[in-house]
C-alpha cells in the first residue's frame, strides 16, 4: 500500500510536470509576446520615448520570464567595482569598456545593440525552455529561515526565531532574519492559525493585478482598505490598515517606516474590506457541496427505494434537464426566479459578502447540478445492489425494506460515491466560472478566463499548474478515502490498469 | 377417435436441422421499441424540427452576423414579437428569429462536428488499445496524464493558444476529446471480446466477420449511442459555455452563447431578446438527450425480449 501511494506520488508530480511544460513551451513560444501590452495602458504613454518605451517593455518580459534584460548600467555593475574609475568610463557611451562588455555579452549569446535615442548599449537574451522550467520550479516552494535575509547595509542584523506578540496582542511565532516577521500567528479568519515558513511563488501576475504575486492574486483580501487603530511597538498609535502578520523584511526604510517599526520589518500589506478570491470560492463551494450531498444522497435513495414510481419519475426528470440544459441556461432561470419573486440580490457585489442574502442565490445554482449528479449516482447504485444476493437473503430472513436499504443497500452504495467527496471539496478553490461570472461573484473562477483575455501569461501558467495538482491530488485523495471506508479495495493488488 | 383423421408425415431430413426460433431483425425490433414510447416519438419529431429548422433555414434567411445591415435603421430597433417578427428584433436591428436559428444551426454544427471527430477516432483508437497489450501500456501512460487535467483548463488554455475561430475551437474540442471516449471503448472491448457466449461461439466454429457483426456490433451500438446522446449536448454546452466566455469562438461566428452572453444586459428590459435564445438553446439540447437516450435503450438487444 505504501509503495502504492509512493508510486501514484511520483506519477502525479510527473503529469503535473508533463501538463505545466507543455502549456509553458506553448505559451511562451506560440503566443506573441507583444500580446502582453494590450491591456496595458503605461506602455502606450511611451511611445514618444523610444528609450523608456524599449527599457519598459524589456523589463516586463524580464519580470515575466521571456528573457535576461540588462542595460549599460546594469552590466558594468555586474562587471567593475562602482567605485573604481573603470566603472564611470564605462557608463560612457561608445567607451572601449563598454564595446569590451558588447564583444564578451555576444560570446554569451546575448543580444546587443545601443537604444535607439541616446545609444546606451542594451543586452538581452532569451530563456530557452528548459531555463524556463528551471526558472519555475526552482522558485516554487520557498522556506524561510533565520538566515533568509542577506544585507550588506545592516551586518548586524539578529538571526533568531522567538516567541512574541502582534500588535493586537496574540501571541505568535516571530522571526528576526527571515524574510517574514511572523511565521506563525493566529486572526479571525478560517482556519485561524496561519503560517509564513513555506510560501509557494507561482510567478508574478501582468497586466491584470500588475506585478502582485500571483498567489496574493488568489489568496489577498479585495476590496476597499479598512482602517483600525493599531499601537505600533514604537509606542505610536494610528488609524492605518496595516496587516502586521504580512510584513517582510525592507532594505531602506524612510522616515515614515521609522516611526512605526523598530526594525526592517516594514513592507506590509494592507487590511482589505472583502474576502480573498479564494476564501470567497471555498466558502461558496463548501455550502453548495453540503447542500448537495445532503440533499442528493436522500433524495436518490428514497428514488431507488420507489423505482418507477411517481418519485423516481419526478427525479429522474429533474435529472435529465439538469444533465442536458447547459448550466448557463438553468442558473439564468433560477436567478430570475430569485430576483422577481424573493427579493434576492441578483449580483453578489449589491449587497456584498457581509449580507447573507448575497450568498443565497450563487450557493443553491451551485448546488442544483451537484444534487441531480449524486441523485443519478446514488439511484443507479442502490438499484444495482438491489438485486444481488446478499439483498435476497436480507429479504428472506425477514428485514424490513427500510432496514435493508439504509443499513445494507446504502453502505455498499456509498463506497463509489465517496470516491468523489474529496474532490468536490478540493474543486471548491478552483470556483465556479459561470456561477461567478452570472452572479458577479468576485471568485477565482472567472481569474483564469480573465487572464486569458487579458493575456495574463504568468497567470495562466500558474492556474494550469495549480488547478492540475489539486486535480490530480484530489483524484489520489479519493482513491484512498475508499480504501478506508471499504478495506475489501485494495490499490495495491490492481497493478494493471492505473486509476480505475 | 377415427384413424382416417390422421396421416403419416414423410420424414424430412433438411427440415428438421431448422431450428424453430421466432425471426428476429436487430434493427427492425429497435424501431418497434422506440416507437412505442409515446415521449420518444414526441421527442423525436422535436428533435427533428430543429435539426432541419437549424440547420436549413439560416441558409435562406440571408442573415449575416457581420453585415449589421439594419444597425442605422432606429426604428427597427427592439421591436417586441409580432407576426413580422416572430421573436422580434435585437438592438442591432437584426430579426431575432433569424439571429437564433442561424446561432442553433452553428452551435448544432460545431457539436456534430466534434462529436463525430471524436468517436470516430475515439472508437478506432478504443479498439485498437482494447486489443493490443503493447498499445495499451503506452496509451494507459498517456491516458493517465490527460485525464488528471481538467477538460474545460485544456480547453481554455489550447484556444488561448491557437486563437479564436471556429476550426480553432473544433480542434480544441477534440485533440483531447477523443481520450475518454477511447478509454470507454478499451475497457467494453476488453469485457465484450472475453464474454461466455462469444467464447462459446467461437468454439462453435463461427468466422470472426460473423462475431463481429452479430455478436460484438449490437452491443457495441447501444453503448455508441449512449455515448452520442450524451456528448452531443455537452458539446453545446462546451461551446456555449466557451462562447459566453467569448473564448473559443471568434465574433464573427454566431452562437447560442454568444448570443445569450450579449443579450444578458437586456434581461430587465426585453426580456425576450435573452429568454428565447435560453429556451431555444434548452430545446435543441433536451430533445436530442431524450431523443439518443431513448434510442440507446431500444438499440439494447436486451430491451427486444
Amino acid at each position: 500500500m505504501k509503495r502504492y501511494v509512493l508510486e501514484r506520488i511520483i506519477r502525479s508530480l510527473f503529469s503535473i510536470f508533463c501538463v505545466v511544460t507543455i502549456a509553458m513551451f506553448l505559451v511562451y513560444s506560440q503566443i506573441d509576446r507583444n500580446n502582453v501590452f494590450k491591456e496595458d495602458q503605461a506602455v502606450l504613454k511611451l511611445k514618444g520615448q523610444p528609450d523608456a518605451y524599449l527599457n519598459y517593455r524589456y523589463s516586463v518580459w524580464e519580470t515575466l520570464g521571456y528573457l535576461d534584460y540588462m542595460t549599460q548600467r546594469d552590466a558594468c555593475t555586474l562587471e567593475y567595482d562602482v567605485n573604481s574609475k573603470e566603472f564611470t568610463s564605462c557608463l560612457e557611451i561608445g567607451s572601449p569598456e563598454a564595446a569590451a562588455l558588447g564583444e564578451q555579452y555576444k560570446a554569451k549569446g546575448y543580444s546587443v545593440e545601443p537604444t535607439p535615442e541616446s545609444g546606451a548599449l542594451w543586452f538581452t537574451r532569451d530563456y530557452t525552455l528548459v531555463e524556463r522550467i528551471v526558472r519555475f520550479y526552482s522558485g516554487l516552494i520557498n522556506i524561510d529561515n533565520p538566515y533568509a535575509v542577506q544585507d550588506a547595509n545592516n551586518p548586524d542584523l539578529e538571526r533568531k526565531i522567538y516567541f512574541g506578540n502582534d500588535l493586537a496582542g496574540k501571541p505568535a511565532l516571530k522571526c528576526s532574519g527571515c524574510e517574514h516577521k511572523y511565521l506563525i500567528y493566529f486572526n479571525s479568519d478560517f482556519p485561524f492559525i496561519h503560517q509564513n515558513i513555506v510560501t509557494f511563488d507561482l510567478g508574478t501576475s501582468y497586466p491584470a493585478y500588475k506585478n502582485q504575486a500571483v498567489t496574493d492574486v488568489m489568496s489577498l483580501r479585495q476590496g476597499s482598505a479598512v482602517k483600525e487603530t493599531v499601537t505600533f511597538e514604537t509606542g505610536l498609535t494610528l488609524d492605518t490598515s496595516i496587516l502586521d502578520h504580512t510584513c517582510t523584511y525592507k532594505e531602506v526604510l524612510d522616515q515614515l517606516d521609522s516611526n512605526k517599526f523598530v526594525d526592517n520589518y516594514a513592507n506590509c500589506l494592507t487590511n482589505m474590506a472583502e474576502d480573498s478570491m479564494m476564501s470567497v470560492s471555498i466558502k461558496m463551494g463548501l455550502m453548495a457541496v453540503a447542500i448537495g450531498y445532503g440533499l442528493g444522497i436522500p433524495v436518490g435513495m428514497l428514488m431507488a427505494r420507489r423505482k418507477g414510481k411517481l418519485a423516481d419519475k419526478l427525479g429522474q426528470a429533474y435529472i435529465v434537464i439538469m444533465i442536458s440544459i447547459p448550466s448557463l441556461a438553468y442558473i439564468s432561470f433560477f436567478r430570475y426566479l430569485g430576483t422577481q419573486y424573493m427579493g434576492l440580490p441578483g449580483k453578489y457585489p449589491e449587497l456584498g459578502g457581509a449580507d447573507w442574502r448575497s450568498w443565497v442565490l450563487p450557493v443553491i445554482s451551485l448546488a442544483l447540478p451537484q444534487i441531480a449528479g449524486l441523485m443519478m449516482w446514488t439511484r443507479r447504485y442502490m438499484v444495482d445492489q438491489s438485486s444481488s444476493d446478499y439483498v435476497k437473503f436480507a429479504r428472506a430472513k425477514g428485514l424490513s425494506e427500510s432496514e435493508i436499504f439504509s443499513r445494507h443497500i446504502l453502505k455498499n452504495a456509498i463506497i463509489p460515491i465517496a470516491q468523489g467527496i474529496p474532490g468536490s471539496i478540493i474543486g471548491c478553490i478552483n470556483g465556479a466560472i459561470i456561477t461567478e461570472s452570472l452572479y458577479a461573484v468576485s471568485g477565482m473562477g472567472k481569474l483564469l478566463p480573465n487572464s486569458i483575455k487579458g493575456f495574463n501569461n504568468s497567470m495562466v501558467i500558474a492556474l494550469t499548474f495549480f488547478f492540475t495538482f489539486l486535480s490530480v491530488f484530489s483524484l489520489l485523495l479519493g482513491d484512498l478515502l475508499v480504501t478506508v471506508i471499504d478495506p475489501r479495495i485494495s490499490l495495491a493488488t490492481s497493478k494493471k490498469g492505473g486509476r480505475k | 377417435m377415427e384413424e382416417n383423421k390422421f396421416e403419416f408425415v414423410q420424414f424430412d431430413e433438411e427440415s428438421s436441422e431448422h431450428i424453430a426460433a421466432p425471426v428476429y431483425s436487430y434493427w427492425k425490433s429497435v424501431w418497434r421499441t422506440f416507437f412505442k414510447n409515446k415521449l420518444a416519438i414526441a421527442m423525436l419529431v422535436v428533435a427533428i424540427f430543429v435539426i432541419i429548422f437549424s440547420l436549413i433555414y439560416p441558409r435562406f434567411s440571408g442573415y449575416d452576423i457581420a453585415a449589421r445591415e439594419h444597425v442605422m435603421d432606429f426604428s427597427r430597433r427592439y421591436i417586441s414579437p409580432n407576426a413580422e417578427f416572430w421573436f422580434g428584433t435585437d438592438n442591432i436591428g437584426d430579426s431575432l428569429f433569424d439571429a437564433v436559428w442561424a446561432a442553433a444551426g452553428s452551435s448544432l454544427e460545431i457539436a456534430l462536428i466534434v462529436t463525430a471527430i471524436n468517436l470516430t477516432v475515439g472508437i478506432i483508437i478504443g479498439a485498437l488499445w482494447g486489443y493490443s497489450k503493447k498499445f495499451d501500456v503506452i496509451m494507459l501512460e498517456i491516458y493517465n496524464i490527460v485525464a488528471n487535467v481538467p477538460f474545460i483548463l485544456i480547453l481554455m488554455v489550447l484556444s488561448y493558444i491557437i486563437g479564436q475561430g471556429r476550426w480553432q475551437f473544433i480542434f480544441a474540442m477534440t485533440c483531447t476529446g477523443w481520450m475518454g471516449i477511447a478509454y470507454f471503448m478499451r475497457t467494453q472491448v476488453m469485457i465484450i471480446r472475453d464474454r461466455e457466449y462469444n467464447l462459446a461461439s467461437r468454439c462453435l466454429g463461427t468466422s470472426t466477420m460473423t462475431m463481429i457483426v452479430k455478436n460484438i456490433l449490437p452491443f457495441l451500438i447501444s453503448v455508441i449511442v449512449t455515448l452520442v446522446s450524451r456528448d452531443v449536448p455537452g458539446n453545446i454546452g462546451y461551446e456555449v459555455f466557451m462562447s459566453y466566455l467569448e473564448l473559443g469562438l471568434d465574433v464573427n461566428t454566431p452562437s447560442l452563447g454568444r448570443l445569450i452572453s450579449s443579450y444578458q444586459a437586456f434581461m430587465n428590459v426585453y426580456p425576450y431578446l435573452f429568454w428565447i435564445p435560453v429556451a431555444v438553446l434548452a430545446t435543441v439540447t433536451i430533445s436530442l438527450y431524450l431523443v439518443g437516450q431513448f434510442l440507446a435503450d431500444a438499440s439494447d438487444p436486451k430491451t427486444h425480449m
